[in-house]
């Protein structure tokens, strides 16, 4: 491209993000837009859940820049299910380095929330899963996100016809949104990793278990919509150690890939996170449209700042019918 | 335990007279229904003012269609109403605000799939997800959604204890079949999770928290083969989860089934000792429930 061409295409896509306002064709609002030129995405080494989870983590969010001292950290989990022969929810001990690192950091409070899709029963969820024994240790308060106080939010994009949701008050007094999945293919969404991990968001109170309300909207609409429309900046920390393939994201097989993927661009932690699965972020639906607007999912725009994720990645199975997921474009 | 959780929940009871989930929060129609049930099931109850209070806070929102809704923030209409029927259908309260939810109860539907779907999906070469019959009408938690196994149970609950005030073919109309919903939805095996059965092929397994609801719903067919098979499966999942909730409704279903749930109750104390349930409203109203006769309040 030469140096007019580049200008003009430059120019273009600065006015991106107010076409919304004028483009009936554009499902989001001029406000939801927050892609940036490029994005940056930490792949770290981690073999076990065994010692050192912390300084991983640390070393992680270190690499962002980001500002923790003196904020108020909500630590979001995949607590869905529990099944004592799975490999379900995100390891208590990835959650316990994260507190520990945002504590470290200097953050005022660390909550750990969570709304599980499932099954209702907060309290045995998070007794067999030890994630209870990790909070009561540290000391930090658990919020069970389907019964929490409710404030009724305009959604910023229409990829549903949800219009409003009701979101969890606690969210609104955070000052930063820590989605912390677990690295696994989805028989409904085909990968589910920090953007999906936001349907834990949406009280059950309201809308049920399995937050059905979602599903008939339409799953790929909802993650979109919910992720437009979230009050708080957003921060990956994804549990890639043991992750879950075939039939996830309760029935699957495990599957170890030995990593922490990281980042604040949701949809770009989402497509490398994808591509260690060796999965085509551009096929995944719910990528190709935030891809639009709240993040990067091509190669050339996301920034390897860790480990080359080529050489961790494994070859997830998929169920039959994201099979297409399989077809590398990128 | 019981004087501990009976302290707990009158200390948790906000200056509105309702409950919030946890103590701190604000006042929602399932917590403050269980609330008020728990107390309501003590002595000298008619005497005691936070059951008064408590009827006010329900009385007072229930909105004008009959419905009540969530609450904590929430003021659409709501699976809750269920709950709230269920915790005022023996208590002074006027009828005509009874039969209003009952009526609205009896107006709401689980929706199904469009033919469309229905077509697109028959035609496909797929193997199909689910094996639901999605004929089959019972409750949803929102409007415009599937039919599951908790609300439908609360509302066939709700809907057996005043039936005398409704229509009595409106109710058997949507209570037949929703108890061939609740049946349909059965696990292999017997027992009951949220509502599914399995995906892709793969089993899911029941939860002994919805498995007691599904039974205290369909208590008038204790002889059904599926009754007695979720019983025992309730037992065996009630033995390995810890929980409030899980060991509340495990033992008020046997209870209502006139087995003995001395167990359950003995673990239900060991867990209150352990976690006071997180403080969650609707395990310690459920844990003051299980003991003694009180499961009575949940019988149709």
């Amino acid at each position: 491209m030469n140096r007019r061409g580049f200008l003009k295409t430059s120019a273009i896509a600065s006015l991106y993000p107010l076409l919304g306002a004028c483009n009936e064709e554009l499902r989001w609002q001029k406000s939801a837009y927050i892609k940036q030129k490029s994005s940056r995405v930490a792949v770290l080494a981690a073999a076990s859940y065994g010692n050192g989870l912390r300084e991983i983590i640390i070393r992680g969010i270190k690499l962002f820049g980001l500002e923790i001292s003196g904020k108020r950290i909500v630590i979001k989990p995949n607590l869905v299910e529990f099944d004592p022969k799975g490999v379900i929810n995100t390891h208590p001990a990835v959650v316990e380095a994260a507190i520990d690192s945002f504590k470290t950091l200097g953050a005022k409070e660390v909550l750990v929330a969570e709304g599980p899709g499932h099954r209702r029963d907060n309290e045995y969820l998070l007794t067999a899963s030890g994630l209870y024994d990790v909070v009561k240790d540290h000391r930090v308060t658990y919020v069970d996100l389907n019964t929490d106080n409710v404030r009724l939010r305009d959604l910023k994009s229409s990829f549903t016809n949800l219009k409003q949701l009701y979101l969890p008050e606690t969210l609104f007094n955070a000052d930063l949104l820590v989605s912390m999945p677990k690295l696994k293919t989805h028989h409904w969404a085909g990968v589910t990793v920090s953007m999906k991990n936001m349907f834990g968001v949406v009280p059950g109170a309201i809308y049920g278990w399995p937050k059905n309300a979602l599903h008939w909207a339409g799953i790929v609409g909802s993650i979109v919509d919910i992720n437009s429309s979230l009050p708080i900046p957003r921060f990956a920390i994804v549990d890639g150690i043991v992750g879950m393939e075939g039939d996830g994201p309760l029935q699957g097989q495990q599957k170890n890939s030995g990593v922490l993927v990281l980042g604040d661009d949701l949809v770009a932690v989402d497509a490398t996170a994808a591509r260690l699965m060796t999965i085509e972020p551009q096929q995944v639906k719910y990528l190709n449209l935030s891809g639009e607007f709240l993040g990067n999912l091509e190669r050339n725009k996301i920034e390897q700042i860790g480990e080359d994720p080529e050489r961790y990645q494994q070859d997830f199975k998929v169920i039959e019918r994201f099979s297409y997921l399989k077809k590398i474009i990128s | 335990m019981l004087d501990e959780a009976i302290k707990l929940l009158n200390q948790g009871q906000n200056p509105d007279g309702g409950w919030g989930a946890v103590p701190g929060k604000q006042s929602n129609t399932e917590s403050t229904a269980l609330g008020l049930l728990a107390l309501r099931s003590l002595a000298d109850s008619s005497e005691n003012p936070a059951v008064r209070k408590a009827e006010h806070w329900l009385s007072s929102s229930q909105r004008s269609d009959g419905s009540w809704p969530y609450g904590a923030g929430a003021t659409a209409a709501s699976w809750s109403t269920a709950l709230a029927l269920i915790a005022l259908s023996d208590s002074g309260v006027e009828g005509e605000r009874l039969v209003r939810a009952g009526n609205w109860i009896l107006a709401q539907e689980g929706s199904k799939p469009g033919i469309l779907a229905k077509l697109i999906l028959a035609l496909s070469f797929q193997k199909k997800a689910v094996h639901l019959n999605d004929d089959l009408i019972g409750w949803s938690w929102t409007p415009s959604s599937f039919s599951w196994v908790e609300p439908t149970s609360y509302c066939l609950i709700a809907l057996k204890k005043i039936k005398s005030r409704l229509s009595a073919k409106a109710v058997k109309e949507r209570v037949d079949q929703a108890e061939l919903m609740i049946y349909d939805r059965m696990c292999e095996g017997g027992g009951w999770n949220y509502g599914n059965t399995a995906v892709y092929g793969d089993p899911l397994w029941p939860y002994p928290d919805i498995t007691a609801l599904a039974l205290i719903a369909l208590q008038n067919h204790k002889e059904r083969t599926e009754n007695q098979v979720s019983l025992r499966v309730l037992s065996k999942t009630a033995a390995i989860t810890d929980s409030g909730l899980a060991l509340g409704w495990s033992s008020i279903c046997l209870a209502l089934y006139g087995h003995d749930n001395s167990e359950l109750r003995k673990r239900l104390e060991e867990k209150f000792v352990k976690t006071k349930f997180l403080g969650e409203t609707k395990a310690i109203a459920l844990s003051i429930l299980a003991a003694g006769d009180r499961s009575r309040l949940f019988r149709v």
